[in-house]
This record gives structure tokens, sequence and C-alpha cells, in this order.
């Protein structure tokens, strides 16, 4: 019996050893293409080969552990960077060009993670405030730039930006560049820069005979909407998705320009009694959820930028008041209502100018090792070169690059001509954004538009958007919408 | 001396047998027990990340808003919680109970019905969640509103107009599946020779069902609610991707999300959210890990 037995357990145990080999070869052999994919096969090889699966498993370890144990191939070859960016078209494009515009030149090896916008918040907010160390470059929005710039947790692109030759920091529009700063240092490079606007279908306008001011007021758009409405094509197509970037953002603009505001600002700028309760919050309400119940899209309480980008390409809405980056998909190559649109500047009512200002930037955690590295990526894609590289490459052609972040962008002629429809109201409704002064009365916090300036207003946004969004479903009244948000306001504001 | 002997071994043997289990024990308390007792630890402190700061001892500041009027929506989200449960099992315990008996019978393709019923349990939730959002219930092109349309109704944004009923119509999806698992099972361990009896002495089907199958089907029926409980109170997925919360569908592990990593960032304010649900869950399952163990011994009476 005995010999038996053990004969039988030294025969499994080798048969495990031989699987842990097996297993541990894999592991290595992946491990080296993912981080060395210049390095020779015969070097993968090598490692694979190793004797015992001990060692094979701490060889392959090895490099995925230390940066520095690079030996076998080019020490440039197998940096890596991981880059968290936001999922909409012109982020796709770039990442799908880096290996041959980027890696392919400086040996340089993107990891991207493609997120939604919430996600991105998510990973980016938690890794950034918590020191974590999962990104080398994240994208954030101007919303997140000055506020995690002034609280130190990213690195001042200010030097480097100014001592690279080819990255032209001054070709930067200042609107933006200033949005993203804070102290009079940039803390983020603009990948693409928006505000907002309206766009409209010209043809069906001009069917119904009706035509659309250069500067329309909300009142002129709303009885537009409704009379250009039916129920194949919604007059206007309006964000209703709960979250503060998405039905917040369009919303605020409206409650700007109506004379309402979030909160009231105490002297020192910090977050004062909630305003949410006064009759401005209300009839700016009541006049969004009105006219997007009478003649928005279908479903509003669940459509927000992507929804609207397709109910306006497949013929489903006849107007969109959103983000002029919005102009660069409904123009492109690709595009079925391409050369079908007007452009007019963001609605307004008793300001003067309404349209937001946004930019997705990227940034450099401080705890990022490689700065140098980091910032080569970011000169590659916020630089005038890519732009130049992306028009002949991505599949919307000229009109879908990345808009708004440099004022040589709207001097490439091939891009004059692409662009011809909207790259001037682009700019005409970037310049007047009115960043500084956006409603009637002093804000909290630092500098925005369709947004507060201060941390809490994510929180408050969002969950108050939630309601408002219930209420554009036809779930919850008006009222009791308000008066839940007012409580929430007022809890960010007692601390 | 045999006495002393046994006796012993008796002391002994346990520990030694029960040696080898000991460092997963332990780990097992480090991996959970430490962040349990970190979790109440943050609960009375107001920490929060966003914008860092620093974190200030409050002591139960965070649970007196449990019972004022501040934290309304802890109790609306804790309302949801219990109404997505209730219905969810019972539904799908119902169904789960309809579709046994169905399958309790020998006929040709039995294996592959089987099969095919037991699939939505093994889809994964994110993705359930998905496929009814998009292609059953989405009000432009989702199969429910193209049916409907048919026959002349206009289309009805579900997931928008109501969110609880269209969480918990995935829920039963996805759980109909397991309770029928667990009713075949008690259906087929009934014992052949009393059914037989009961028809020799004249009993109707319908009366042999409700007065010998059902009451031998209760601890079936306890174990499926209790199991279920204790999955969908936790249910998180479907939440996510469907409505991504709102009145109506954020239930509590979403709305804890939401005050802590979802945007909120108050990790002191979430850690009390969630004691509060430990212990609540504590009670709630000790009382029913009561009833189901009463249920085993009662098993291994018969």
């Amino acid at each position: 019996m005995r010999p038996a037995s053990t004969k039988r357990t030294g025969r499994s145990l080798a048969a495990l050893a031989a699987l842990g080999m097996v297993v541990a070869a894999c592991g290595s052999s992946s491990k080296t293409d993912a981080t060395a994919t210049t390095a020779a096969p015969a070097a993968a090889a090598v490692t694979t080969a190793a004797p015992a699966a001990t060692d094979a498993a701490t060889t392959a370890a090895a490099p995925a552990a230390t940066d520095a144990a690079t030996t076998a191939a080019a020490p440039a070859a197998t940096k890596e960077l991981n880059v968290a960016i936001v999922g909409n078209p012109q982020m796709e494009d770039i990442a799908k060009l880096t290996p041959e515009l980027f890696t392919a030149k400086t040996g340089i090896k993107v990891n991207y993670s493609i997120l939604g916008e919430g996600d991105l918040r998510q990973v980016t907010t938690r890794d950034v405030a918590s020191g974590g160390k999962q990104f080398d470059v994240m994208m954030i929005g101007m919303f997140e730039a000055p506020q995690f710039g002034a609280s130190g947790l990213l690195t001042d692109l200010t030097p480097l930006a100014t001592a690279d030759k080819t990255y032209n920091v001054d070709d930067i529009i200042s609107s933006v560049r200033g949005g993203l700063s804070a102290d009079g240092k940039l803390y983020a490079a603009p990948f693409y820069a928006e505000s907002s606007f309206l766009m409209y279908r010209k043809d069906v306008l001009e069917k119904a005979g009706l035509t659309m001011p250069a500067a329309p007021t909300w009142d002129e758009v709303a009885k537009i909407a409704k009379a250009v409405n039916t129920p194949d094509m919604a007059g206007i197509c309006l964000r209703g998705k709960p979250g503060w970037g998405d039905l917040g953002a369009a919303f605020t603009t409206v409650l700007n320009t109506f004379g309402g505001t979030w909160w009231k600002a105490n002297d020192d700028g910090s977050i004062g009694a909630a305003q949410v309760d006064q009759p401005e919050f209300k009839e700016a309400l009541s006049f969004y959820v009105d006219l997007v119940k009478t003649a928005g899209e279908k479903d509003a309480a669940n459509s927000s930028y992507n929804e609207c980008t397709k109910a306006m390409q497949d013929g489903k809405a006849a107007m969109w008041y959103d983000a002029t980056v919005a102009a660069s998909n409904l123009e492109g190559d690709n595009s079925p209502i391409k050369g079908k649109l007007g452009y007019a500047l963001a609605p307004t009512k008793v300001t003067k100018a309404s349209g937001w200002l946004w930019s997705w930037a990227l940034a450099i955690p401080k705890s990022t090792k490689d700065v140098d590295a980091a910032w080569q990526y970011l000169s590659f894609a916020t630089g005038p070169q890519y732009l130049k590289d992306a028009g002949t490459r991505i599949a919307g052609g000229w009109a879908g690059i990345p808009p708004g972040t440099r004022k040589s962008t709207y001097e490439i002629p091939e891009y004059q001509k692409a662009a011809a429809a909207f790259a001037q109201p682009t700019l005409d409704a970037m310049a007047a954004a009115p960043i500084d002064n956006p409603g009637t009365t002093k804000r909290p916090g630092l500098p925005g538009v369709q947004y507060v300036g201060v941390p809490e207003f994510q929180d408050v946004g969002t969950q108050c958007t939630e309601l408002f969004s219930a209420v554009i479903a036809g779930q919850k009244d008006i009222d009791a919408a308000l008066k839940d948000c007012q409580g929430i306001a007022s809890q960010a504001s007692a601390g | 001396m045999a006495d002393v002997k046994t006796e012993q071994s008796f002391f002994h043997q346990p520990w030694r047998r029960r040696l080898p289990l000991l460092p997963a024990l332990v780990f097992t308390v480090l991996i959970t027990q430490i962040p349990f007792l970190m979790s109440i630890f943050y609960s009375l402190t107001n920490w929060k990340i966003i914008p860092p700061s620093p974190r200030k001892l409050v002591w139960f500041k965070n649970y007196a808003r449990l019972v004022t009027s501040d934290d309304k929506f802890f109790r609306e989200a804790a309302g949801v919680t219990v109404r997505m449960t209730v219905f969810a099992v019972l539904i799908s315990l119902v169904l789960g109970t309809l579709f046994a008996i169905l399958l309790d019978r020998k006929f040709f393709g039995q294996g592959f019905v089987r099969t095919l019923l037991i699939t939505p349990f093994l889809i994964m939730p994110v993705v359930a969640g998905l496929i009814w959002k998009l292609q059953m219930f989405n009000s432009l092109y989702g199969v429910l509103n193209w049916v409907l349309n048919k026959f002349g109704i206009d289309s009805i944004e579900f997931v928008s107009k109501h969110p609880t009923s269209s969480i918990v119509t995935v829920l039963v999806w996805q759980w109909t599946p397991f309770m029928m698992l667990i009713m075949l099972a008690g259906l087929q361990g009934q014992p052949s020779d009393v059914l037989e009896a009961a028809k020799v002495d004249g009993a109707s089907s319908f009366g042999v069902f409700r007065q010998l199958t059902l009451p031998h089907l209760r601890p079936y029926f306890e174990l499926g609610t209790l199991l279920g409980t204790i999955y969908i109170v936790q249910a998180f997925d479907h939440v996510a991707v469907m409505t991504g919360g709102g009145p109506g569908s954020t239930n509590i592990p979403y709305f804890v999300f939401k005050r802590s990593i979802g945007g909120g960032w108050l990790f002191g304010r979430a850690s009390a959210y969630s004691i509060v649900v430990v212990v609540a869950a504590l009670i709630i399952a000790n009382l029913s890990l009561r009833l189901l163990s009463g249920l085993l011994e009662g098993e291994d009476i018969v």
C-alpha cells in the first residue's frame, strides 16, 4: 500500500509542478508581451524556460514590478503610461491613433482606460484624492482642474509647457487656459473645449416658414420648438438624464439666464444660503420641464448628449441645445445630416449671454513618477501637430478634429473649409460665454457657468437633477422636487 | 483507564483536526473584521475626501441625522429596498413554484426545457439590466413597446416612468429560475407512496396539492425566501445600469455608493449608513436563520 501511495503522491506532485510551470510560463510570456512589445522573442523564450516554476514566476513578476528592470530592450521601448479618458468620439479617435502617431516615435506605450463620464469622475477623483497610483495621466474637466490644482493634487504644467518649444502654450485660447488654471498656474492641458449653442435644422425651419435669430431668447426658441414639433420629429432635444454634468449643465445655463442661482455667496466666496426655493428657480425649472415635455424628445428623462446626437443624426429632432463640440459630429463626413444645420448663440432671458464653458483636459497627478514621459504624451495629445495629423486619419475627417483649444486650429485651411458652418459660431460662443459673471448674482467658489465651482456642487447637482429628471418623467411633482432640492442644497451650505 | 483515554482524545482531537483551518480563519477575520471596525470608527467622523479636509470625530452626529428630518433620502432608499425585495422575492417564488410544478413530470425534452428555464439565472446582473433596458423597455426600439404599438397603444417609457416595477421585473426574471430549482428539489423529494395512498383514497389532484404537496414544500418556501432576500436586498447592478438612481430606484446599496465614492465623497456619513444596514441585516438574518435551523432540525427527525 505504502509505496504505491507515495508513488501516486509523487506523480501528482510532478503533475502539479508541471501545471504550475505552464501557468507561470503563460503568465510570464504575456507579461513580457505587455511590457516590452519590441523585446526580442528569444528573450521571452529564455524567461519561460526557467527550470523551476517558482523561478519562472519571479522572473515574470520582475519586469512588471520595477520599470527599471528592462535590460533586454532599449530603455525607451518599455515605458508605459496608464491613461484614463472619457469615452467621447474625439477621445476614441486619439486612442486609435496613438500607436501610430505616438508609440512608434517615442517608444512609450499608452494603456487607455476609456470610461463613461460618471465612472471617469469616480475613478479619477478617488485616485487623485487618495494618492492612488492607478493612472499617470487622467482626463478631468474644467470643474475639477482648478479645484484639484489649488488643493495641490496635480502637477503644475506651466514650466513644462513653456519649456516645450513645439507645444506653443500661448496658442491655447485664453478663456480655456484661464478656466484650467488656478492662481495663474496651468493644471491641465485642454484636449477639446466647448461652449454651448443652439443647433437647428435649416431645412425644417424653412419648410415651416420660420427663421431663427442669431441670438435668440428662450421664449423665441420655445415658440419655434412647439411649432415644428411633430410625432416623428421632436421640436427640440434637451438633456434630461440625471447628473450634474448632464441635465445639471444644460439646466444651470437656463437657470442663470432666468436670474436664478443655486446658492448665495458669502463675502469670502464660501457657500451661503440655498436659493432653490426662490421664484426664479421655479420659473426656470418649470420652463425647462414644460418645453421638454411638450416639444422635447421621447424618453427625455433618459437622454443626454449621446442620445441627442443620435436623435439629430436620425432626423428625430429639429433643434438641439448642447455643446458646440456636437457640431463636429453632426457635420462630420460620416453624418447623414451634414450641411443641413444652422447655429445660433445660446438662448437667453434676462442676461446677455448664457452659453457654458467646458473643456476636457489632461492632467498629471502628483503621484505620477515619470513626469517627463507623461508630459511627452500630453504634448502629443494636446499639441498643434496632432490636430493636423488627425484631420486626414479619423473617420469624421477634418470637421471631426478636437475643436476649441487652439487659435491655430482655426487657421488650418482644410479645417476652415470642412468646419465652415460651425467654426465661427463655436469661437463666437466661446468668446461670449459669461465665465466670470454667469447669472445676476454673485456666486460662491471658483468661476463656472453651468456649474458652481465648489466641490459640494457635484453631489447636490446630481441629487437634485435626479429629482428634476423624475419631474420630467412625470413621476414627481415640481414643488415637491424643489422643496427636497432646497433641503439638499441647504445641507451643503450648513457644511 | 479506557475512559480517561477517550476523554483525552476527545479533548485533544478536535483541535488538532481543526488546526489546518486556523490560517484561513485568521485571514478571514483580518479581511472582514478589521475593515468593519474601521468603518465603525469612520462612521463617528466627518471624513470627506473632496476637498481633502482633516478628519474630525463627531461621535454620533451621523447617526442622529438618520432619525431627524435631514436624512429623508436614506429612509426613502430603505423604503425602496423593502418594496423591491418583497415584490421580487414573492413574485419569483410564485412563478418559480409554477414552473417547478410544470417541470415535475416526465416529458420529451425535459432536460432541455429545464436548461432553458435556468439560463436567466446564469446571466450577469449588469448584462441582464442592459438587455432589458435597451432591448425590452426602450421607448424607441424596445420589444415591449413594439408589441404595444402593434395593439395600437402608445409607447410607455417604462424605465423612467416606472423605475421600481422595471427593476423588479428584471430581478424576477433572474431569480425565478433559482426559486424553480429549489421548489423542484422539494417536489422531487416528495415520497411517492403517500401520493399513491392519497390517490387510492380518492383525493382529487388539487386536494393532493393543497393538503400534501404545499405543507411538504413549506421548508423549501422558507429557504427560497431567505436566500432570495439575502441576495436581492443587495441588488446594485440593476439599479446602476438601468436608472442610475433617482426616486423609486435608489435602494440602500446604491444610495451608500452615491454618498461615498459615487460623487458624494462623504465617507463618514456613508459609513454610518452601512453600519445601520449591517445591524438591521444581522437582526433580520438572525431571526430567519433561527427559523431555518428549526426547519433543518425538523428534517433530521423525519
